[in-house]
């Protein structure tokens, strides 16, 4: 297998992006890429990009913008796989790259929610449901049930019930998702890109606010970001050939194992994942990731993580089911500090999704910050010790799919 | 069984796109019936509407790039439209069919798209000479530019 | 790493269907590994090939995956042609993490009019708010650019949507299956925009298709007859204002990519069919260009003298392409396989002694992408 390195990351400043189009939005995460990494334009041989279409309200808006981040004339291709796509185009870029097809390969996901004429993700999810909603009507679906299903199946609806599962099963508590919600928007406040940014925000300030959903408090929510994230990939061979000195990131393993689809089920069925955090493609996905990049032990081999957490029981859920700490046992970690900046196993030092959520460009960011953290150059969200390796992770769909990507600072060998 | 689509959904989906700042002159322009482009600096080309990345050699530009053209352009391609879509997905049949045309400004590389109106279809034909039709009262919006007619 | 095509399937084309899109997918999922010889658990990667505007659903693979497969396999989705999709299955293979990939696309076009959804695809601070634009009126606008520069007439469009109406009669899955079909028939159709009229549009239709890709480390000893992938060529060209209409310059240098990779000096001599997605009429004139099979402008001739029927010097669309049935998403796949199975003598309108085969995916407004594969009997 080819060894594959990140030569650039770019991002644009996330938040409420009133003040550009979704083409300026991405053109700016992609210059400043190619400017991180040092080359010309020319030297990108091919183009990997994804986002939720809906939430732009534009079908296929790579197209309308190749000539925006110069992809014209040259080969581009596109995956979008929910809120993993960011990851997903990840993934591909990389996947480019490592066939041996090209050299250099430059990959970008986004976001523009501020795009929407309804609060949120409201207008993006309504916009390409139309159509379904006739099929549901042929398939003789009631409107009642719709309605029911749609307040279940929208991403904190299940959620909801995921962080109900999750304490059930680890014995944590509301107070766990205040104190993880805190050291978000803490972290967030030493991000230049971040959105949500709260300096010395204690798990009390999370308390006070408003219960949404038990257990979810609007201080553990998301906020409904635009943005746009990207990162530059290079082979071994090109790396030499640029002459790229500065640290790179490389690529030492990724995978994307999904689940079937928790909610609904196959043809609305409903004969789906029952127990949401249960997350059986999310262990697969980190145990052949580690394979390739030949991790034995995660706990002791992986230094930071960036885990796709727009709500806090998220990261606990997810740093057990990457295997940083044994089942149910995360919480007791966040009460010890130890994923803090400064803690042994750091976890989204960058403030991460629940702190700044461009749904598309999320997933990207993980691998972004993650590139970051091996390269040193996180700035003042650097986590303090030596970082060999990192996980960036992604999970979308009806909380289905997973992506982990594993980066080291130098090739496998 | 039968198809039902789309009537009587409870809820609507609308849109409210961030144009961009170089867009906002654009549309400001068509208050004084101007239609303005980005001239890039680079490479010459000049693209309408104007843009902050050159299409051709994707260098940047900003407001102080824009030129104004005269209005006037040449129909390179156009199409006698008979069938058009509602916008929920069904084909309408025009009763008087309308004419789109794909028209190159004066002074522009790259080229537009616009209805052609005060023509009779028969007549039209590619390499025409076309010229801004305007608003009574052009305010500063898209709906200003009406439509290009011959001249 | 080489990879091979080893199975496939296809699903038959149609107008509003009654099978879910779960269940037409997980059919030809089914059928094409059983094409190929494998199990789903011989499957290392699935990558499927729908998108959430066509499908009317956020995240439109959500529900796929108990369908195609890929239930706890390494997975992702190609939002664009199936023909990506394989591209993506077989870099995946090329890159040595997996040996077996399934790439798996579909549409049901009854859902939504995928024309609207071509309106959705203009970029909205201009063009979009101009309600006469959308796929079909640009594809006309298109034509008549390229008619116009050329010499080319309405009879020549004709030409081709007769020549592959006719082709497909013979293709069983087939949607428009016209053998008797004459150029006025085409002509006297009903007039969309104006050189097009409705034959003249290939019809969006339901369904789906599936290839079982292979690496070189397996193919041979899972498949008696693997089909090899060898060349591949993708472009995006610039946005629809910036671009040249009048000619398929991205398909030109995919093209090119793609003969490069396969050896390929003389496209005209060395390639026996060609299986190309011409959304429009027109199009297939363009593309003959775009693949050098003759010079800029002289489409219309080979078309003219026939040389693009099944018995001719270059044959192209013996199945009669997507003018016989435009299940979006599935259409540039479904090229695939028919290009393959023409390697594999299956074809329902044998090319003799075809060894050398080039399939074509495009997407986007005005074919503003194109994929090219150039397959082959031998690695």
């Amino acid at each position: 297998m080819r060894n594959v390195a990140i030569i650039g990351c770019g991002q644009a400043k996330h938040g409420r992006r009133t003040d550009v189009n979704q083409a300026e939005l991405v053109a700016e995460a992609v210059w400043a890429a190619v400017e991180d990494a040092g080359i010309a334009p020319e030297d990108i041989e091919a183009y990997a990009v994804g986002n939720m279409q809906g939430f732009g309200g534009i079908a296929q808006p790579d197209l309308v913008f190749a000539d925006y981040i110069g992809a014209a004339g040259k080969p581009m291709q596109r995956v979008a796989t929910g809120g993993t796509v960011g990851g997903s185009v990840a993934h591909l870029g990389y996947y480019e790259v490592a066939s041996g097809m090209y050299d250099v390969v430059l990959a970008v996901s986004w976001e523009k929610h501020s795009d929407s004429a309804e609060p949120g993700a409201t207008t993006g999810l309504l916009h390409v449901a139309y159509a379904n909603l006739s099929y549901m009507m042929k398939v003789g679906m009631d409107m009642r049930s719709f309605a029911i299903m749609g307040l279940a199946g929208a991403a904190a609806g299940i959620s909801a019930y995921q962080a109900a599962f999750y304490m059930a099963r680890s014995g944590c508590g509301i107070e766990h998702f205040d104190m993880v919600a805190a050291k978000a928007r803490r972290n967030a406040a030493k991000n230049k890109y971040a959105h949500l940014k709260w300096p010395n925000c204690t798990a009390d300030d999370i308390a006070k606010t408003e219960m949404l959903i038990w257990p979810m408090r609007f201080g553990h929510v998301c906020p409904a970001s635009d943005g746009a994230s990207c990162v530059i990939y290079a082979s071994e061979e090109a790396v030499k050939k640029l002459g790229v000195e500065k640290p790179v990131a490389w690529v030492k393993g990724v995978a994307a194992y999904a689940d079937e689809e928790a909610d609904q089920g196959e043809a609305y069925q409903g004969t789906a994942v029952v127990d949401y955090s249960d997350q059986t493609g999310a262990i697969l996905s980190a145990m052949k990731a580690y394979e390739r990049a030949g991790i034995k032990d995660p706990k002791k081999e992986i230094d930071v993580a960036e885990i796709y957490a727009p709500f806090p029981h998220q990261e606990l859920m997810f740093s057990e089911r990457l295997g940083f700490f044994d089942d149910g046992t995360a919480w007791k970690a966040v009460e010890e500090g130890v994923t803090e900046i400064d803690g042994d196993f750091p976890i989204c030092p960058s403030g991460g999704v629940n702190a700044t959520n461009a749904i598309g460009s999320s997933g990207m960011q993980r691998v972004v910050e993650a590139a970051l953290q091996i390269m040193g150059k996180a700035e003042e969200h650097q986590v303090p010790k030596d970082v060999r390796n990192a996980v960036a992770h992604a999970w979308g769909g009806q909380v289905q799919f997973n992506t982990v990507m594993v980066l080291g600072d130098s090739p496998k060998r | 069984m039968g198809v039902v689509r789309y009537e009587g959904l409870p809820f609507v989906a609308r849109f409210r796109w961030n144009t961009g700042k170089i867009m906002e002159k654009f549309y400001g322009g068509f208050a004084e019936r101007q239609i303005l482009a980005a001239k890039c600096e680079n490479c010459g080309y000049t693209v309408v509407p104007p843009r902050v990345i050159c299409p051709k050699c994707s260098s940047k530009m900003n407001e102080n790039n824009l030129v104004k053209l005269d209005g006037r352009g040449v129909v390179l391609s156009y199409t006698v439209v008979r069938k058009k879509l509602d916008g929920k997905g069904g084909f309408v049949t025009l009763d008087k069919p309308e004419v789109i045309a794909a028209v190159k400004l004066n002074g522009a590389d790259s080229m537009i798209f616009a209805k052609i109106g005060d023509v009779d279809v028969e007549d039209i034909k590619s390499g025409m000479e076309v010229v801004p039709v305007w608003a009574e009262k052009p305010e500063g919006r898209l709906s200003d530019l009406l439509y290009f007619r011959p001249g | 790493m080489k990879v091979a095509v080893i199975g496939y399937a296809v699903s038959n084309l149609e107008w509003d269907a009654e099978k879910t899109r779960e269940e037409t997918v997980f059919e030809v999922a089914k059928s094409a590994l059983e094409n190929a010889g494998v199990s789903r658990e011989d499957v290392g990667t699935v990558i499927s090939a729908s998108t959430d505007f066509l499908d009317g659903r956020t995240i439109s693979n959500c529900m796929l995956i108990g369908g195609s497969g890929a239930y706890l396999k390494d997975e992702s989705k190609a939002e664009e042609d199936g023909m990506y999709a394989a591209l993506y299955a077989a870099q995946r293979l090329m890159a040595g993490v997996h040996d077996i990939a399934l790439a798996v696309s579909h549409t049901h076009s009854w859902i939504f009019n995928p024309h609207q959804v071509s309106q959705y695809m203009l970029e909205p601070w201009f063009d979009r708010q101009n309600d006469l634009i959308n796929g079909i009126t640009l594809a006309a606008l298109q034509a008549r650019m390229y008619m116009e520069k050329h010499g080319v007439d309405e009879l020549d469009l004709a030409e081709v949507c007769v020549k592959n109406l006719r082709n497909a009669a013979k293709v069983p899955y087939a949607l428009r299956k016209l053998h008797d079909i004459t150029v006025e028939e085409i002509l006297e159709s009903e007039m969309f925009s104006d050189p097009l009229t409705e034959l003249m549009i290939a019809p969006p239709c339901d369904g789906a298709a599936a290839v079982v890709l292979a690496s070189e480390n397996v193919a041979e000893e899972i498949c008696e007859n693997p089909v090899w992938i060898k060349g591949i060529g993708n472009s995006c060209d610039n946005y629809l204002r910036d671009r040249d209409l009048a000619k398929l310059n991205s398909l030109e240098i995919a093209a090119r990519k793609a003969y490069r990779m396969a050896g390929i000096e003389e496209p005209f001599r060395e390639i026996d069919v060609a299986e190309i997605t011409e959304r429009f009429a027109h199009q297939e004139l363009m593309a003959y260009e775009a693949l050098s099979f003759c010079r800029e402008g002289k489409g219309r001739v080979l078309i003219e003298e026939e040389m693009t029927e099944v018995y001719g010097d270059m044959p192209v669309n013996p199945s009669g392409g997507a003018l016989a049935g435009d299940p979006i998403c599935a259409t540039g796949m479904i090229r695939l396989i028919e290009a393959a199975k023409q390697i594999r003598g299956e074809a329902e309108n044998q090319v003799d002694g075809c060894r050398t085969a080039l399939a074509h995916a495009q997407w986007g407004l005005c074919a503003q992408k194109n994929l090219v594969f150039i397959l082959g009997d031998e690695p």
